[in-house]
């Protein structure tokens, strides 16, 4: 039987289905009521608490950040030569977060991976978030923050304009193209949703405030026409955000002279060690409020298995950068370059560096196995080390880089102070916070795009063609 | 000072007022209403337009203008605003911008320097060398420069003081002549403690003095001068001397632990820097032999340098005395060597082959050899230093008879008479006992019991706190006086007057002279010019007096002085000394005591510029760790850093330690002057090494059978370069003699670098440096000049320790070879001002840009800080404000900045810009002129402080400057050239000299 036939009796083989993307019997009515209550529900104690933790975190933050700017970077461990630490760490540590959400809602958008559908809402948040936290630290880690606007080419009476060769400023363009893109993208998809929260809230601040936020949303076929549109665009503009951004951030490295930076592999690696940054943030994420929110029909173990074999797939993409680092190290026979590379596997911070490489390239390896990548145990375990890793990569790269470049009469050791933990503990904080409070006001899950993947709501013939 | 605003004597003046008309004479109504109306009868407001019932049209714009202006004013408003008030009566000479320099001259142990003081709207600001003194040529010391530091210094006591409480002059000198009167009616005894006396003039006043107080006992103590010297010289030639060096006329030059190119004496790194500079591989230079314990500047500059323990120093004199004896050199009359074994003494590490090679140099080159003996070095060691001398006939070296300085055991003698009762008073007078006198406790405690004690000095220190009437003098920039040195009067000035209520230590003394009835001048100033029209000023001489002292004043010094006689050798001493040479052991470890390069015997443990400039060996700043070499520090498990117990002679000091390349097996090095309890700045930086020092005035900075052990736990070092391998990278050159043969010929170009970008273009100038390492020899004159140029802050151990030092310019040194006795290389290291630097293109805010001269300029008030230009920078001589260093400093300390840069405040990136405030006030002069700028005419601040002019700057595009020839020696090469980034710095190789094997010499 020719697989046409096939297609035509419907006799597929069962392990060729896609199987459905929810479990049990989910309805559109049965979803409303599961995701869009949410918000009129009182939060359980967990969420309380949970907020508690990540608003001390944040307040212990920002105090720090207010000491900072009160006193000066001083109060930091960076030195000469290592002027970038921590600050640079933890800004592409989280712009890397976020392209896990771009990459969910627009690429798979494109490529009709319906799976997505479930989890893109989320993703998306998370993209903001973090781009938010990543913001922070170019602004605080100049030496003189309250002059960061002069980074903006906007016409002023000093007559002195930016300067376009600068990658600072390109990112200075990357990082805001991509948080308002991907602002409004997030918040386009959230339109029907917040129409149908607003129709059934009984709340009248929340009525109002959700009247305002749906932008008159009426369901009309006439709107759905148009949201489908602007959503099909803004997921193409984002889908070249993906790839910029990270590119962008990449050239603060890559067009520079230090030895360690000066590598034109760097966007691709910059993009992919983003994605698999960003995914394993995903996974522990979800697992979380897959658990707390009851929401295991809607992001089934197949979500997460799939989202698991996208960190395995970027694993391998990682470990392939590292070893063309260490080629180019040796092929280049450039013995600056050389004596970067062996300090990053045997120098001051060679445990930097094997951390870097155990938790990015060794652990990961895990996820080959089923079993792995549809246990939380082996799955959270794993996208810890890789969060932690690819933590520790940023630190590889700016630090041991810096540390020792050129002349080893200016190398010198960098050791950060409690201010630059408390300023991480900060982001962590105010990220996290953002995610608990949308969880409580905004629904989790995309509703609208859901009911459009729900068994059944595809147009069908139920097996007959159109013959 | 602040200028202080003159009150206004007269009451104001009545304007005078005219009139046009009688009416306005008469202030007839009409009058008025006309003469306020501005326009003529006839002109409206605007074209027939009813005027509005309030606002007219000019009353309204006339209200918006106010308003603008009031809003802009308070726009305007800048925080830290201050008043600033322009002189309503201008001092002559004092043009407000325009910098005055007067000649003076400062005064640091035996040795006087000329300088020239720039002051700039009558604040001292910069200090130089007086360019009309024949020896320095413009040229002076680090501590120098930095010195001016003293001056502006918080912690100076601004009156008198007694009992904790301040005391006006009158009644302070009234104490003091009746301590004095009282002890000389007693006959008892009053002891004077002062520095040495290298002024003619103060001499003549504690003769003054003497003869008006016979019980006066005078003490010249400078605590590390050596004592070993001093009784060295006074047993082979029965007097105290003073050796100074003519590197000049030198081929052969053997140091015996002297450290004689540490800065010190510019006369002598001039000289050095001369002989070096070659510009073809066959020039004539010089050879430097180093034998010594430490590794010290003028051992990292050595030719050949072998480790020998100090203890050896002598014993290896007396064998090269024998060994000279035997190549045929005459011993002089009365010495005697039967005992001296020949060849190389026991345990002392030099090869048979180096000790040949050195005896033949010396032997070879005679009048034109020259042995120089530490001052740390036994009295043993200078004696058969001398006998060196005497049978080589050495022409390169001067020998003066000295003031005697006093040695430890005079001053222990001094200090059992106090504990004895014996002195009625003690004046001690720029001297500081209670800390650098090896038993402080017990001379604090003796000088308990002495009824009357009076201090005199800068700043309240240790010994001021033992004594009951404190006598703030003036600084030296504050102060009238003169040197002699030899064939040549140098004059001192003040540059400012006294800025509290301070005076001349001389005048105290003669208020104690007027005081005790003796017959003087008004003032020290007036002493010292009546002493100079009796012994200085010619007789018969044409030109009036007070023209010739002016002149005098003017140039610094007065060139006809009479030279003095030679002091002569007696060899009878030597048999006795060679014998205890030759059986003196340092034991397991042996320690010497050194002054330390910033602090020397802690009178500068206060200046911060020199607290902050490394040590030009180990690096360190702040600090004196214990040295120790590398096979000691293994053998006893230390490292960097480890604390560690000193015990010498029941004495333990826990220090940190330096693990020391080069330094002697079995020798620990400690350096003195530091550990002060007094002095904001110096208080608690560092150890006191003065109690370790012996009492035997023979040696007593060499102590022997020293123990070191770990003592657990470790400090961080505030080191600036702790990494000093090369690890193969063509950063700096250093060649033989043969190698640079080699190179000229045969040295091959590396490939053209090529660049996607259009080349810079510089239309009229292309500034340009070169700096010569074989000229340079690591001072670090050049960071403290610039440092006071150009205000770089400083910012104490704790940011140092966090490598955030702001020099513009430092010196990198590196190692090559053996971790036991390393070839050093010292590069200063400063910003490139690269064609196409990095830097710029990297900078979001362009606040960092290249200037059509070629300068990589810093736009300070642009930028914001992102540092990325630091980090892109491959030299990493961006210096960048973490904190704010500088918004705290208020006067005094604020007076010493050059108004001519711009203060940094935090958050802001800084770096050298050639000295662009000196570029501008060039270019500027000679348009007031009217003529090109000639070569050399500019001049950046490390130029003219390098002593032994290393570094060159010009113009590149001027095919004849001397930076452009230089540019295109056969010694040129570029630091990371082949990063492409064009650097504006030329350096030029670095040279030894070393013997070559089978006895060529190549001198």
């Amino acid at each position: 039987m020719s697989s046409d036939a096939a297609i035509r009796t419907g006799a597929i083989p069962e392990r060729l289905l896609e199987p459905p993307l929810t479990e049990g019997v989910v309805t559109p009515g049965s979803l409303d009521d599961q995701v869009l209550a949410f918000p009129d529900l009182r939060p359980p104690k967990q969420w309380y608490i949970g907020l508690a933790i990540t608003l001390t975190a944040l307040v212990i933050g920002f105090s720090f950040i207010g000491y900072t700017i009160a006193t000066g970077i001083g109060v930091w461990g960076n030195n000469s030569p290592v002027f970038w630490a921590f600050d640079i760490i933890n800004f592409v540590f989280w712009v890397g977060i976020g392209h896990a959400g771009t990459l969910i809602s627009a690429i798979l958008f494109l490529f009709r991976k319906r799976w997505r559908n479930a989890i893109a809402r989320f993703a998306e948040a998370m993209t903001i978030f973090a781009v938010m936290c990543a913001g922070i630290f170019p602004l605080i880690h100049v030496g003189r923050p309250w002059l960061a606007f002069w980074l903006f080419p906007y016409p002023n009476q000093r007559g002195v304009w930016t300067n376009f060769r600068s990658p600072l400023l390109w990112d200075v363009f990357a990082v805001s193209t991509y948080f308002s893109v991907s602002l409004m993208f997030w918040f386009l998809g959230l339109v029907p949703d917040i129409a149908s929260m607003r129709d059934r809230t009984t709340s009248k601040v929340r009525k109002t405030i959700y009247t305002v936020l749906s932008l008159g949303w009426r369901g009309a076929a006439s709107h759905w026409q148009h949201y489908e549109k602007a959503y099909l665009l803004l997921a193409g503009l984002a889908t070249g955000l993906v790839l910029s951004v990270h590119s962008v951030v990449s050239f603060d490295f890559a067009t520079s002279v230090v030895p360690g930076w000066h590598m034109t592999i760097f966007p691709p690696y910059f993009v992919a060690g983003a994605i698999f940054a960003g995914f394993s943030m995903v996974v522990i994420v979800l697992v979380v409020v897959r658990e707390t929110m009851q929401l295991k029909n809607l992001i089934t173990m197949r979500h997460l298995d799939v989202m698991n074999k996208v960190i395995l797939g970027m694993s391998c993409l990682m470990g392939y950068s590292y070893m063309m680092e260490g080629f180019t190290a040796w092929y280049s026979m450039n013995e600056y370059l050389h004596h970067t590379f062996m300090n990053i596997i045997s120098g001051t911070y060679g445990w930097a560096g094997w951390l870097t490489i155990s938790c990015n390239i060794f652990i990961p390896q895990l996820l080959w196995f089923k079993k792995c990548r549809t246990s939380y145990f082996w799955m959270i375990f794993v996208a810890l080390a890789v969060t932690v890793g690819m933590w520790f990569e940023r630190f590889v790269i700016i630090v041991i880089s810096l540390h020792q470049d050129y002349l080893p009469s200016a190398w010198r050791i960098y050791k950060p102070t409690m201010v630059d933990f408390g300023v991480l503990l900060g982001s962590f904080g105010l990220f996290f916070t953002l995610v608990l409070l949308f969880a409580r006001v905004l629904p989790v899950i995309a509703t609208t795009e859901v009911k459009a993947i729900l068994p059944g709501a595809q147009p069908s013939h139920h097996g007959d063609d159109h013959e | 000072m602040k200028t202080q605003i003159p009150p206004s004597p007269e009451p104001p003046v009545e304007i005078p007022r005219y009139w046009r008309t009688l009416g306005e004479r008469e202030e007839t109504p009409e009058a008025r209403k006309a003469a306020h109306d501005e326009f003529l009868p006839g002109a409206v407001d605007v074209a027939d337009l009813p005027a509005p019932s309030e606002f007219s049209r000019r009353g309204f714009l006339g209200l918006m203008g106010g308003a603008a202006a009031l809003a802009a004013t308070v726009a305007c408003d800048r925080k830290g605003q201050g008043t600033i008030v322009p002189y309503t009566r201008r001092p002559v000479e004092v043009i407000p911008g325009v910098a005055n320099y007067y000649a003076s001259a400062r005064q640091e142990g035996r040795r006087a320097y000329s300088v020239l003081v720039k002051t700039r709207e009558g604040r001292p600001i910069h200090i130089t060398g007086n360019d009309e003194h024949p020896g320095f040529k413009g040229k002076t010391s680090p501590r120098t420069i930095a010195d001016i530091m003293g001056l502006y210094d918080a912690d100076r006591l601004r009156a008198p003081k007694a009992e904790g409480r301040p005391l006006a002059w009158a009644e302070a000198d009234s104490r003091m002549t009746a301590a004095l009167a009282g002890a000389k009616a007693a006959g008892k005894p009053v002891l004077l403690i002062t520095g040495a006396v290298a002024s003619p003039s103060r001499k003549a006043l504690f003769a003054d003095l003497k003869a008006a107080l016979p019980t006066l006992e005078h003490l010249a103590w400078e605590p590390v001068r050596g004592d070993g010297a001093a009784e060295g010289a006074r047993a082979v030639f029965g007097t105290d001397v003073e050796v100074a060096p003519r590197l000049e006329k030198a081929k052969v030059v053997l140091s015996l632990g002297a450290d004689f190119l540490s800065g010190e004496d510019p006369e002598a790194l001039a000289a050095f820097g001369a002989k070096r500079r070659l510009s073809e591989p066959g020039q004539a230079t010089n050879r430097l032999w180093v034998l010594e314990g430490p590794l010290s500047i003028t051992g990292s500059n050595a030719d050949q340098r072998f480790p020998v323990r100090p203890s050896r120093i002598a014993a290896v004199a007396f064998a090269l005395a024998k060994a000279l004896q035997s190549r045929g050199l005459g011993l002089p009359a009365g010495a005697d060597l039967s005992a001296v074994p020949a060849g190389v003494p026991q345990g002392v590490d030099i090869p048979a082959e180096a000790w040949k090679n050195l005896v033949n140099d010396l032997a070879s080159a005679r009048r034109e050899a020259l042995v120089l003996c530490g001052a740390e070095m036994s009295a043993e060691a200078h004696q058969a230093a001398h006998l060196l001398n005497a049978m080589l006939g050495s022409q390169a070296l001067e020998l003066r008879a000295a003031e005697p300085l006093a040695t430890v055991k005079d001053l222990d003698a001094a200090m059992q008479g106090m504990a004895a009762g014996r002195y009625a008073a003690v004046l001690l007078w720029d001297v500081n006992p209670a800390y650098a006198f090896p038993r402080a406790q017990a001379w604090k405690d003796a000088l308990a019991k002495v009824p009357f004690r009076a201090w005199m000095g800068l700043a309240e220190d240790e010994t001021a706190a033992q004594c009951q009437l404190l006598l703030p003098v003036n600084h030296w920039l504050e102060s009238w006086n003169d040197f002699g040195s030899g064939e040549l009067f140098i004059l001192q000035q003040p540059a400012i007057g006294a800025l509290y209520d301070t005076r001349q230590g001389e005048d105290v003394l003669l208020a104690a002279l007027k005081g005790l009835g003796a017959a003087v001048p008004a003032d020290y100033h007036a002493y010292l010019k009546a002493r100079w029209q009796k012994e200085v000023y010619p007789a018969g001489s044409p030109v009036a007096f007070e023209r010739y002292f002016e002149v005098a004043l003017h140039d610094g010094l007065v060139k006809d002085g009479k030279a003095a006689p030679a002091p002569v050798f007696k060899g009878a001493t030597l048999a006795a000394a060679a014998k205890q040479a030759l059986a003196a052991q340092g034991g397991d470890l042996e320690l010497v005591l050194v002054p330390g390069f910033a602090t020397h015997d802690g009178r500068y443990a206060n200046n911060g510029w020199l607290m902050e400039t490394p040590d030009p060996v180990t690096k360190m700043t702040w600090d004196n760790p214990l040295l120790l070499s590398v096979a000691d520090a293994r053998r006893l498990k230390l490292n960097d850093g480890d604390l560690a117990t000193l015990t010498v002679d029941g004495t333990t000091l826990r220090v940190p330690v330096v693990l020391q390349p080069g330094q002697a097996k079995g020798v620990v090095t400690l350096a003195l002057g530091y550990g002060r309890t007094t002095g904001e700045m110096a208080a608690g930086k560092g150890v006191n090494a003065f109690p370790l020092m012996a009492l035997d005035p023979a040696a007593p900075n060499l102590r022997s059978g020293v123990q070191v052990a770990a003592a657990g736990g470790s400090k961080p070092l505030s080191r600036t370069q702790a990494h000093h391998r090369l690890d193969g990278r063509e950063i700096v050159q250093s060649w033989s003699l043969a190698e640079y043969a080699q190179e000229a010929r045969d040295r091959k170009k590396g490939p053209e670098l090529v660049t996607l970008y259009p080349d810079q273009e510089f239309p009229q100038h292309k500034w340009g440096m070169v700096i010569d390492l074989a000229a340079c020899v690591g001072c670090s004159g050049c960071m403290v000049g610039c440092q006071s140029e150009n205000n770089v802050a400083v910012v104490g151990p704790e940011q140092v320790t966090r490598g955030r030092e702001m020099h513009w310019i430092r010196l990198d040194s590196y190692y090559e070879g053996d971790v036991d006795n390393p070839k050093v290389v010292h590069q200063p290291m400063l910003c490139q001002h690269c064609d196409d630097a990095p830097c710029e293109n990297v900078c979001p805010v362009n606040a960092t840009n290249h200037s059509p001269e070629g300068l990589n300029q810093m736009v300070y008030n642009r930028c914001v800080g992102t540092r990325y230009c630091a980090n892109n920078c491959p030299y990493k001589v961006r210096r960048f404000n973490f904190l704010e260093y500088t918004a705290d400093k208020v006067e005094p300390e604020s007076l010493i900045y050059n108004p001519e840069v711009t203060v940094r405040p935090r958050g802001v990136m800084e770096k050298c810009t050639f000295c662009v405030q000196r570029i501008e006030d060039g270019k500027i002069r000679a348009k007031g002129e009217d003529r090109p700028l000639q070569d050399g005419e500019i001049t950046p601040a490390c130029a003219v402080s390098c002593p032994s002019d290393a570094i060159v700057f010009g113009d590149l595009k001027d095919p004849n400057s001397k930076v452009s020839q230089l540019v295109k020696a056969n010694r040129s090469f570029k630091v990371l050239e082949e990063l492409g980034v064009k650097p504006a710095i030329t350096y030029l190789a670095d040279l030894k000299n070393p013997a070559i094997e089978g006895g060529q010499h190549e001198l």
